[in-house]
């Protein structure tokens, strides 16, 4: 579904990411994991269309959408929630939310997505006229997350969705990603937790200072001896 | 009760200014861009209305809807001729574009209507309530500058368009990833921006005479408003006109209004001095 081949991207000479290959298959949950700076925020934002790759290639459902704009990749069917979530500070949860169904193909269905989301995130109702920027941390990353729901993506991208949120509150977002997968998303996820997003994803790849340092199944990168000591610490 | 008279006019007066500063104030939010031809904007409107209705005897009604049309068109043009090509170049050029466009329809007002006051004579009446007079003109802009601005706020808040307006101004960026392409909510916002100059206009038509050199004033006061009720910040816009409209009126009655001009610039200053992030605006913004 997701095909990037050789990709390399960075910001102005300076290289971020070095000839990254990764594929998304549909249905699949992939997690890129990877240490601060690794390069994973660039990734998923190379995707979306906010950075311009220098080299390489990305294809969504065969058609290729490097060079695409943000909002015209969003039409294909890709959505991001970005790190921290970056709710619009100023609207209401459901300005955010009829931000979400924005684009063209999913506009006029904005209050089926919005029930599908609901039933997912019952917050969502219960604060509909609150001010986005006055919730806490983890109601603001359950409402971006809703928020790409409502664009009815096929592949949702997740930037550190558990990224300064308290233990709890981390358990019941990765709760919620295992509930989007079994509802059929494909999902692409980038975490600095290796643990829990392990524990959702099929496929795991590794990326440490712009290189895919290792990919596989959950169950080989769970029996891969350096892994277990660099990452597992076991 | 001379002041009590004062106050009412300048908060009726206040109705406009709001209106009109809110038209900046929106291009500035969204577009990041300070309108110096603003006030020229509102000078065009003028010079329209005073075509069509002494010139050609149009409907004076007429006149200032079509004016307000042609006004919005001209923002229109000046985004895609002017502002467009300079999205990313440093504010500075886009300043020294903008003045650009100041000169040439100041200009161009002056070649073809020559530097003389010009003006359609409407003579409004001054209502008595109570023990109050109450210009109509100002009446009038009062009614006219709420309306539009509430329909505004409904727009802002409703439909899908005003909402990324709002948006965008907030986090362009991820504006961007929602499916919004920038480039047509900047243009409608110029849309927005040139019709309220020309609605502006028309409250004005009662209140002022137009020359060349109509305009300088209020970009200064819109830009004055702005920045007294923070820049990008709507509400305090809102709010911002208000005080300005009040201090105007008051002091021109008491004092004079050339002394009533110099408050407003000493109010703008202690604000950049005191608080340079405006009434309502955030520090850092
Ligand atoms: N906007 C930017 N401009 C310049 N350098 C950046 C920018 N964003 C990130 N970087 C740099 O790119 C590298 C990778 O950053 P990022 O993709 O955010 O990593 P991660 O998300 O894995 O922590 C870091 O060295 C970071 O300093
Ligand atoms: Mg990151």
């Amino acid at each position: 579904m997701l095909k990037i081949e050789g990709l390399h991207a960075g910001y102005g000479g300076f290289e971020v990411l070095r000839d990254v290959s990764i594929e998304v298959g549909a249905g699949e949950t992939v997690a890129v994991l990877g240490p601060n700076g690794a390069g994973k925020s660039t990734l998923l934002k190379v995707i979306a269309g906010l950075l311009k790759p220098s080299s390489g290639a990305i294809h969504f459902e065969n058609r290729r959408i490097d060079g695409k704009a943000p909002y015209e990749i969003v039409e294909m069917g890709i959505s991001l929630v970005p790190e921290g979530g970056r709710l619009f500070p100023e609207l209401t949860v459901y300005s955010n939310l009829m931000m979400g169904s924005f684009n063209k193909r999913t506009r006029r269905y904005f209050k089926d997505s919005l029930e599908e989301v609901a039933s997912l995130f019952p917050i969502i109702k219960q604060r509909k006229n609150q001010v986005a920027g006055l919730m806490s941390g983890g109601e603001r990353q359950m409402v971006a997350i809703a928020r790409a729901l409502m664009s009815r993506p096929k592949l949702l991208m997740l930037d550190e969705p558990s990224s300064g949120l308290a233990p709890k509150i981390v358990a019941s977002i990765f709760e919620f990603v295992k509930e989007i997968k079994d509802r059929g998303y494909s999902v692409l996820m980038v975490e600095q937790t290796v643990k829990k997003a392990v524990n959702v994803a099929d496929h795991i790849y590794l990326l440490e200072s712009g290189r895919v340092e290792f990919h596989g199944k959950k169950e080989d990168f769970l029996e891969n001896p350096k892994i277990k000591r660099s990452y597992l610490g076991i | 009760m001379l002041i009590l008279n004062s106050v009412v006019n300048g908060v009726l007066f206040g109705g406009v200014l709001a209106l009109m500063a809110f038209g900046m104030n929106l291009m500035f939010g969204v577009v990041q861009i300070v309108h110096l031809a603003y006030g020229q904007f509102i000078m065009v409107g003028l010079y329209l209305v005073y075509v069509l209705a002494i010139l050609y005897h149009v409907p004076l009604l007429l006149s200032c809807a079509a004016a307000t049309a042609a006004v919005a068109l001209l923002s229109i043009l000046a985004y895609y001729l002017v502002v467009k090509p300079l999205l990313k170049a440093p504010p500075i050029n886009q300043l020294l574009a903008l003045a650009g466009v100041w000169m040439v329809l100041e200009n161009a007002c002056l070649a073809l209507f020559g530097a003389t006051y010009k003006g359609v004579q409407v003579v409004l009446p001054v209502l008595h309530v109570g023990e109050l007079y109450i210009a109509a003109s100002n009446l009038i802009g009062f009614v006219v500058g709420l309306i539009t601005l509430a329909m505004l706020y409904l727009f802002l808040n409703k439909t899908y368009t005003g909402v990324a307006i709002r948006a965008i101004a907030q986090d362009p960026e991820i504006t961007g990833i929602m499916g919004v392409n920038p480039r047509t909510v900047y243009l409608v916002t110029f849309a927005v921006g040139g019709a309220l100059a020309g609605i502006t206009a028309a409250c004005f038509v009662p209140v002022y005479s137009v020359h060349p050199h109509f305009g300088g004033a209020f970009t200064l006061l819109a830009f004055i408003i702005v920045i007294l009720g923070g820049m990008g910040n709507l509400l305090g816009g809102f709010i911002g006109a208000f005080i300005i409209g009040v201090v105007t009126s008051v002091s021109s009655t008491l004092l004079n209004p050339e002394i009533g001009q110099i408050i407003v610039l000493l109010i703008c200053l202690l604000i950049i001095i005191i608080r340079p992030q405006g009434l309502l605006g955030v520090r850092g913004k």
